[in-house]
């Protein structure tokens, strides 16, 4: 029996014990992720067999591998209650069926969840800017984009059960919050001292612009972050760094240089222009640019702690990952974009 | 041939040679990754001695128009020890400190100095780049 094979078996033992009808289960379509550095994925139909009736039912199951880049900042487990307090709500996501801390079960904490019919074309790729390039024309997808993000934003995330991820108190509370968070990172991260990173922390913590709204925050929404089927968002995915905070946060990713590529059009698809008109319509909000400059200075901060952060796991043989020793020579040139944002 | 060129032979090695020849995607992408990490691992270290004589050439200069601004209290203790250690553990907690005093120094002498440090940042991010890039 190959490892393969023996991962399926402990993943069918575990669904029989959670699906007591279903009988003569199987595994099929079993395709493992290989995108992502956070948690290792698997997409499978299961079939099986309840009260004389074949069925089938498409499950998503993710694990933890121990070495996740975002690890602490984000488990599983976090993840799962997120996505049950979005069932039942106008924002996109999968629902989830079961999370297990269990170690003896898959050796690591998994959580079972609906496989939701879409795609999820790479924006870093050829193939993937082809896509959204195509889908732009059509003007569907973007629509359903910046409706999606509103959905989030828009989302009573008291009512929905949310408070659990934290709230913010009043002033700079929230910016506050993401910085201690990724100071958190930094250090954990074990690398050196780095002087600019120091200079951005600093700046960060001295020019946080006031807050008008506190809402959920998806805190990486981008293509890439979205499953699409049939040119509609069908689910809002990477539940990994979510708040309650600033919607300007995410509307700031929206609007980033660094999540497009050769294109004027947001996420490589929506028209700035409409990108503005339908997000302040269907949120009532007025987009803060001045906010989202702030905002997109966090992000170059957060990006640097990542490649610290994902460096030191190779560096300390917590991963053997090549590409994440890799990104030890991406941290200057991230280090400088910020400083170029920051005047030098 | 140098410590760099033999790295940057077996960069080529990797990524022309043992990469193509793998067919599982994974180790594939790894043996690729480990021609890139060559690469950068052999520029780095073709530019050390240039660049460490440029570290503290910028180091020198930096302590020196620090020490020529006339600071108080904690401000001045992290200039000193930033003449002293010469390091950047100890640039970053003057930087820390700056911010940190920003109100107690006041704009004026807060932008001197930070805007002093800036440009030894810069310079020192230009020579990373040089290998990162």
């Amino acid at each position: 029996m190959t490892a393969t094979d023996a991962f399926q078996e402990k993943v069918i033992t575990y669904l029989t014990r959670q699906m007591p009808g279903a009988s003569a289960m199987s595994l099929d379509n079993v395709q493992r992720i290989a995108v992502g550095w956070s948690h290792e994925t698997w997409l499978f139909d299961v079939k099986y067999t309840e009260r004389g009736e074949a069925k089938k039912l498409g499950l998503c199951l993710r694990r933890d591998p121990g070495n996740a880049l975002l690890q602490h900042l984000s488990d599983l487990g976090q993840q799962f209650r997120v996505l049950k307090c979005l069932e039942n709500t106008a924002v996109p996501s999968p629902k989830v069926y079961w999370f297990e801390s269990d170690l003896d079960i898959l050796g690591a904490p998994f959580l079972v969840m609906e496989k939701v019919p879409g795609e999820c074309p790479s924006p870093w790729g050829r193939d993937g800017l082809a896509y959204y390039a195509t889908a732009a024309k059509r003007g569907k997808l973007p629509q359903s984009f910046t409706h999606a993000l509103t959905t989030l934003h828009t989302l009573d995330w008291r009512a929905a059960g949310l408070d659990f991820l934290g709230v913010p108190g009043p002033g700079d509370d929230f910016a506050r919050r993401e910085i201690a968070k990724w100071r958190e990172l930094i250090a954990l991260s074990g690398h050196g001292p780095e002087p600019v990173m120091t200079d951005l922390l600093g700046w960060l913590e001295n020019n946080i612009p006031p807050v008008k709204h506190l809402t959920l925050v998806h805190g990486a929404y981008r293509t890439g972050n979205l499953l699409i089927h049939e040119d509609q968002i069908s689910a809002v995915l990477d539940w990994e760094l979510q708040v309650i905070g600033d919607p300007m946060y995410d509307v700031a990713y929206v609007l980033s240089a660094l999540n497009r590529d050769g294109t004027p059009l947001l996420s490589n698809l929506v028209e700035r222009d409409a990108f503005f008109r339908d997000y302040e319509a269907a949120t009532g909000f007025t987009i803060d640019e001045d906010a989202c400059k702030y905002y997109n200075i966090m992000y170059a901060m957060r990006t640097a702690a990542f490649w610290m952060s994902a460096s030191g796991l190779y560096a300390s043989g917590r991963s053997n990952d090549l590409r994440l020793a890799r990104t030890k020579w991406a941290l200057p040139v991230v280090l400088s974009n910020a400083a170029r944002s920051l005047g030098y | 041939m140098t410590e760099a060129e033999l790295l940057l032979r077996m960069a080529a090695t990797l990524k022309q040679d043992i990469g193509p020849a793998v067919g599982a995607e994974y180790p594939k992408t790894q043996a690729f990754m480990a021609g890139v990490v060559l690469q950068k691992i052999a520029a780095q270290l073709a530019l050390a001695p240039a660049h460490a004589q440029a570290e503290a050439d910028e180091m020198d200069s930096l302590v020196a128009d620090l020490n020529a601004t006339y600071t108080m209290g904690r401000t001045q203790q992290a200039i000193t020890r930033l003449a002293q250690e010469r390091d950047q553990e100890t640039l970053c907690a003057l930087i820390e400190t700056l911010y940190v005093t920003r109100d107690e120094i006041g704009d004026g002498q807060f932008f001197q100095l930070i805007d002093r440090i800036h440009q030894s940042l810069r310079a020192s991010l230009d020579r990373r780049l040089e290998y990162s890039e």
